[in-house]
């Protein structure tokens, strides 16, 4: 409606754009969210600190072993700075923090950044493959199981799917090493192949830890994406409508149903991404991978708090980051969010 | 109209004259004889429609009214084949000859869309809210037209000009969210005409929009009607919108006919007292102000239960014992007029 030239037009649209992306929900809702996360992040350090401090034994204790005299544990905190009351080094280690400094390990005296370096990545590489190994049969079960409520795949996948729900992923995991590495040794039962000495090796070291994290993960979620797609093709108008058009049962289901399923699923898996973590901990003992996981548990034998503050530090930051970028998708993925509400 | 071509072109071009091919000499597009559909409701059976006859010539309008429950939109849903797998359907609805009851999803699907389309009541439901609405349409040209994509986009641009939505090329790649009411609905509309379907059927397709733009969308289907040659099966609630629009009016109740007339003879003559009750519960202008609506007394029968008699019996204030105790036949009881009811309104002239 605005008759101005061009030019200013254009000049006008890009501060006005500038504002606007300012003022917009999105990054307003980052902003909310972060501000929320401080306070959450600081409870989980300071439970961590909390906890740690109950836990008996100490750091010194653990590194002389059970033959150390009393003096010598003594003369070792004293070095270590264990002998300081716990708040003063709560306080100590927050400053650190806040600083970006997170300290180095009472144990083996490396920075705590470096060993999370060393770490993370086996980590990530695992997380990742039990994400894309869940989503993957996910997919394609729940699809097949809408297609036919109540057919043989539906209840087919209903007992696999309460079966792998009532299981605990440790019990899971040694079935897995029984059968595939002792039975019919086709997989290694442990250890773990770095990505530089080969892609093949990497991934069979873990392919058996991958499944043992997302299989309970892939019965939960197909029977969320099942339940959510039988929904739709139920009671959803628009689906009538794609019937109306004469389009197929199959692509009904997929263009339409799948479609507007997949907001659902991707909440679902956003918030499990915690799940997922905690069970890598005991997932990589178990097929001894030198991931975080493993790190936080040996950290918690030897009492080395500086390092267990920094790992669970390190994963409540995950986990908060994850849920803000599954809402972030979300505005992304759909339209309604996208170009948020109008009505001509 | 000129890239509106594809293979069923030539039934774009009739040109709309209103036209009528008269009724006694060709065979009707559509004839439904003794249609019954009851669904499955846990271990009881609701009768949702019960013995419904009509046929309807190439280019007509019919329209079918009756309250929630009264059958009309199932029975429709019936011939497109889109009932839930509880529901069990039975008579003979044949289709430009062919039978459409009985058919496999497989084959129900190359008449689905091509050859019957339906334009539904809620627009804002009824088009998926992830797609671009450009994209619903080119699947349904798509699913029944031999069409590349790029025809097809100019097809469902072609189309959305066709039902009157302000700059077609935009509206193209927008979503349903962007659109008004009004505009949500045209764009089904573009996705029902989509094959030139030779039957277009509006269930409550201008129920939820306001009443400015009820009128628009009526306006519109009847044109296109009369463009396309189209035959158009109105279901509705509204004996007014049935008055203005339709040439033949079908009252159902309890699913089953119970009035039936070209829409001059039914309103000059109602002749069962459900469809008086229907028109009395018509607001109307020339009322003094404040005077409390006529309202029908009772609820709509429970259909899970078929009762002996006539199934307005509870509520009709012409009741005498005889409709307690025998249905009555629904027959032509007078040239053009057909009827269910022993003791009908003798001069219903209310219209």
């Amino acid at each position: 409606m605005s008759t101005s030239t061009p030019a200013l037009g254009a000049d006008r649209r890009v501060s006005h754009g500038l504002a606007r992306a300012l003022r917009s929900p999105s990054l307003r809702l980052i902003g909310r969210r972060l501000a929320a996360a401080i306070p959450v992040l600081w409870g989980v350090t300071l439970l961590t600190f909390l906890v740690l401090n109950i836990m008996p034994g100490s750091a010194a204790q653990q590194l002389l072993g059970a033959d150390a005299t009393p003096e010598q544990v003594r003369q070792l905190e004293a070095e270590l700075n264990l002998d300081q009351p716990a708040w003063v080094r709560y306080w100590e280690w927050l400053q650190g923090v806040v600083t970006g400094d997170l300290g180095n390990s009472i144990a083996s005296g490396q920075p705590v950044t470096t060993i999370i370096g060393q770490r993370l990545p086996v980590s990530v590489e695992l997380v990742l493959c039990a994400i894309i190994v869940s989503l993957a049969f996910t997919v394609p079960l729940a699809l097949m199981a809408a297609r036919r409520p109540n057919g043989i795949v539906d209840r087919l996948s209903m007992v696999l799917s309460m079966t792998g729900l009532s299981i605990a992923n440790y019990v899971f995991a040694l079935v897995l090493v029984v059968v595939f590495a002792v039975i019919f040794p086709v997989l290694p039962a442990i250890g773990f192949v770095p990505l530089s000495d080969g892609l093949l090796g990497n991934l069979r070291s873990l392919i058996l830890p991958a499944i043992a994290i997302g299989f309970p993960l892939f019965c939960f979620y197909t029977r969320f994406l099942r339940g959510d797609l039988v929904e739709q093709m139920r009671g959803e108008d628009y689906v009538v409508t794609a019937k109306a058009k004469g389009v197929g049962p199959w692509r009904v289901l997929i263009r339409h149903a799948f479609r507007n399923s997949l907001f659902g699923l991707l909440t679902i898996v956003g918030l499990n991404l915690g799940t997922l973590i905690g069970a890598t901990v005991i997932i990589e003992q178990i097929f001894a991978l030198p991931g975080i996981g493993q790190e936080l548990l040996q950290a918690i034998n030897n009492r080395d708090a500086v390092v267990v503050q920094a790992i669970v530090l390190l994963l409540a930051v995950v986990v908060v980051v994850a849920n803000l970028i599954t809402d972030l998708l979300y505005a992304v993925l759909d339209p309604r969010i996208r170009y948020g509400q109008r009505s001509a | 109209m000129s890239t509106y071509g594809a293979p069923h072109s030539a039934a774009a071009s009739v040109s709309g004259d209103g036209s009528r091919p008269s009724p006694s000499t060709t065979m009707p597009l559509l004839e439904v004889r003794d249609l019954w559909v009851r669904f499955r409701q846990g271990d009881r059976q609701v009768w949702a429609v019960n013995g419904l006859s009509y046929e309807l010539f190439g280019g007509q309008t019919l329209a079918i009214i009756g309250e929630s429950g009264s059958g009309k939109t199932v029975s429709s849903r019936a011939l497109m084949g889109l009932l839930p797998e509880t529901a069990t359907v039975t008579g003979s609805a044949r289709f430009d000859g062919e039978e459409l009851l009985g058919l496999s999803d497989q084959e129900m699907r190359q008449h689905r869309g091509a050859d019957l389309a339906m334009v539904f009541q809620d627009p804002t439901r009824s088009l998926n809210p992830t797609m671009r609405v450009g994209n619903q349409i080119t699947e349904a040209i798509r699913t029944h037209l031999p069409l590349d994509r790029r025809a097809a986009r100019e097809r469902a641009i072609e189309l959305l000009r066709l039902v009157r939505l302000p700059s077609p090329r935009q509206r193209f790649f927008e979503y349903p969210h962007q659109l008004s009411g009004g505009m949500r609905q045209r764009v089904m509309i573009a996705i029902a005409l989509a094959a030139d379907p030779k039957l277009l059927i509006a269930d409550e397709a201008t129920s939820s929009l306001d009443v400015t733009t009820q009128a628009q969308i009526m306006e519109l289907l009847l044109d296109l009607q009369g463009q396309l040659g189209m035959a158009l099966i109105m279901i509705s609630h509204d004996l007014g919108l049935a008055a203005s629009f339709a040439d033949e009016v079908i009252v159902m109740y309890a699913g089953r006919a119970v009035e039936r007339a070209s829409t001059h003879q039914l309103f000059a003559h109602v002749r069962m007292p459900y469809t008086e009750a229907l028109l009395e519960a018509i607001p109307r202008i020339e009322r003094p102000s404040h005077s409390p609506l006529p309202v029908t007394p009772g609820r709509p029968p429970d259909l899970t239960t078929l009762p002996v008699g006539c199934p307005f019996e509870p509520r009709c204030s012409r009741a005498r014992d005889t409709c307690r105790e025998t249905s009555p036949p629904f027959e032509e009881q007078e040239p053009g007029h057909w009827w269910a009811c022993w003791y009908p309104c003798d001069d219903g002239g209310s219209g």
